[in-house]
């Protein structure tokens, strides 16, 4: 009967596909008439996944990566670095494409350099990688490396990709009723919003496409200089990590799901031309990063 | 060394810049300057994988040392070194090698096989576990549009227009 209710979501979904049809005659004339309604429930769900993700969806999905990313790490307890780091964030956001979404920002509290960046706008950044920085400029390029990926959908995309398409549609239309019951997103989703997140979470420690972290490094460097920061912050985060042993296991995880430094400095390398000295004296706010972000105490 | 990383943190200071690490090494040909500007005049002509100490960084030129000159490269003709430059407690002054030693020893220097005290993020991602309350959390943090521009004044942003730059070799 599987295979039955497979053809018939395959008919359903591409009609027209004329080498199914003759099967197809044979397979309905052995259903019930409850079969055929599953049937075509199925396929209405598939052809749902096959759709774009509407904003709210977006954001509904997003809120369940970012929860599941709260699970995996405490928020860092300093509130003074945690407005901080949204206020920075905020600066750059308004200088994007995507103006629209309610963006969050937070630090999470773990000792290993990474960042992170959720569909809808929910990036995080931890401590670890926080205090290694040496100005506003540095994290700037940092967290405009994340807003990238939110601007171009960088993981929502993969998600899709890698999910089937009968979890995605019942996930997306469970999306779309939750987001007409409630403006805010978090909270409770629904099993087949939190199953897709989850398979979405899971994907963060896997990785994106290198293109789409080169497409962000790219974007970075001008989204920090639109917004009147030095854009070699993000290069010079690169090369201060390139600094530290690579068997550190705080790295780990960056190294499995990023291309590495010297890689991404090319790439940089290549694009940061004389079009960009023009913004050599702009801003890299030292002082104000340190008055904010409080340097790691050795023994805590 | 000592000598360099202390003239670095002074020169920090006096011109707001960041420190980079202390060995790095050239990724191909590079024009040494004598300032931190294009047209400066040339002070020597570095070969790839030249070897150089680095003091400073100034936007996008870093100061280096190689063999008797002082001068100024752009910092991506830079390659920094790994292994030989692990970071040292205290070195530099970034902060990364204090990170590297609080997560190398753990929190309380209780002994070994604490190397990874505080790194937990990958094993959450492989089994996600949501926490609903601290989402709710980051999302009440309110930081409205007039604090953001009061913000961005503060820090004297000027802001500019410029279009994403395409992939190399992209039309």
């Amino acid at each position: 009967m599987k295979t039955t209710l497979t053809l018939i979501a395959l008919a359903l979904v591409c009609s027209g596909c004329k080498t199914v049809a003759p099967m197809l005659n044979d397979a309905v004339r052995n259903m019930s008439v409850s079969d055929v309604q599953n049937a075509a429930a199925k396929a209405q769900k598939i052809s749902e996944g096959q759709r774009e993700f509407t904003q709210p969806e977006e954001v509904a999905l997003g809120s369940g990566i970012a929860s599941n990313m709260l699970g995996a790490a405490n928020l860092w307890s300093d509130k003074k670095a945690q407005r901080y780091v949204n206020q920075v964030g905020l600066v750059l956001v308004a200088h994007s494409e995507r103006t629209d979404l309610n963006w969050h920002f937070a630090v999470l509290d773990d000792m290993e350099f990474n960042a992170f960046a959720a569909p809808g706008g929910y990036i995080f950044i931890t401590r670890g990688l926080l205090q290694s920085l040496r100005s506003e400029a540095e994290l700037a390029g940092v967290l405009a490396h994340e807003i990238a990926h939110v601007v171009r959908k960088h993981h929502l995309t993969a998600i899709k990709k890698a999910s089937n398409r009968e979890l995605l549609g019942e996930a997306v239309n469970a999306g779309t009723a939750m987001a007409v019951r409630n403006n805010k997103y978090s909270g409770a989703l629904t099993p087949a919003l939190a199953k897709l997140a989850s398979v979405g979470t899971e994907m963060y420690a896997r990785g994106l496409d290198k293109d789409d972290e080169f497409e962000a490094d790219r974007m970075a460097v001008v989204l920090t200089a639109r917004a009147g920061y030095d854009p070699y912050g993000l290069p010079a985060v690169l090369q201060s990590l390139q600094t530290v042993d690579p068997n550190y296991a705080g790295l780990a995880l960056m190294f499995k799901t990023h291309p590495t430094f010297q890689a991404r400095l090319d790439l940089l390398a290549r694009v940061m031309t004389s079009d960009f000295d023009k913004f050599e004296k702009n801003q890299t706010l030292e002082g104000r990063f340190k008055s904010q972000v409080a340097a790691p105490k050795a023994g805590k | 060394m000592k000598k360099s990383i202390a003239a670095c943190t002074g020169m920090l200071i006096v011109m707001g810049s960041a420190c980079g690490a202390e060995l790095a090494y050239t990724v191909r040909p590079t024009e040494m300057k004598a300032k931190p500007f294009t047209d400066a005049a040339t002070l020597a002509k570095l070969a790839g994988n030249s070897k150089v100490d680095v003091l400073m960084r100034q936007s996008s030129w870093l100061q280096v040392k190689a063999d008797a000159n002082t001068g100024w490269v752009k910092m991506l003709s830079l390659r920094f070194d790994q292994m030989g430059n692990a970071p040292k407690a205290g070195a530099g002054n970034s902060n990364l090698g204090t990170l590297f030693n609080i997560v190398q020893t753990g929190s309380g220097g209780s002994g070994a096989s604490t190397g990874v005290k505080g790194l937990k993020i990958e094993e959450g991602l492989r089994n996600p576990r949501p926490n609903p309350d601290a989402l709710r959390q980051m999302e009440e943090l309110d930081v409205n549009d007039a604090e953001v521009k009061a913000f961005a004044k503060a820090g004297k942003l000027s802001p500019s227009t410029m279009a994403y730059v395409p992939a190399p070799g992209a039309n």
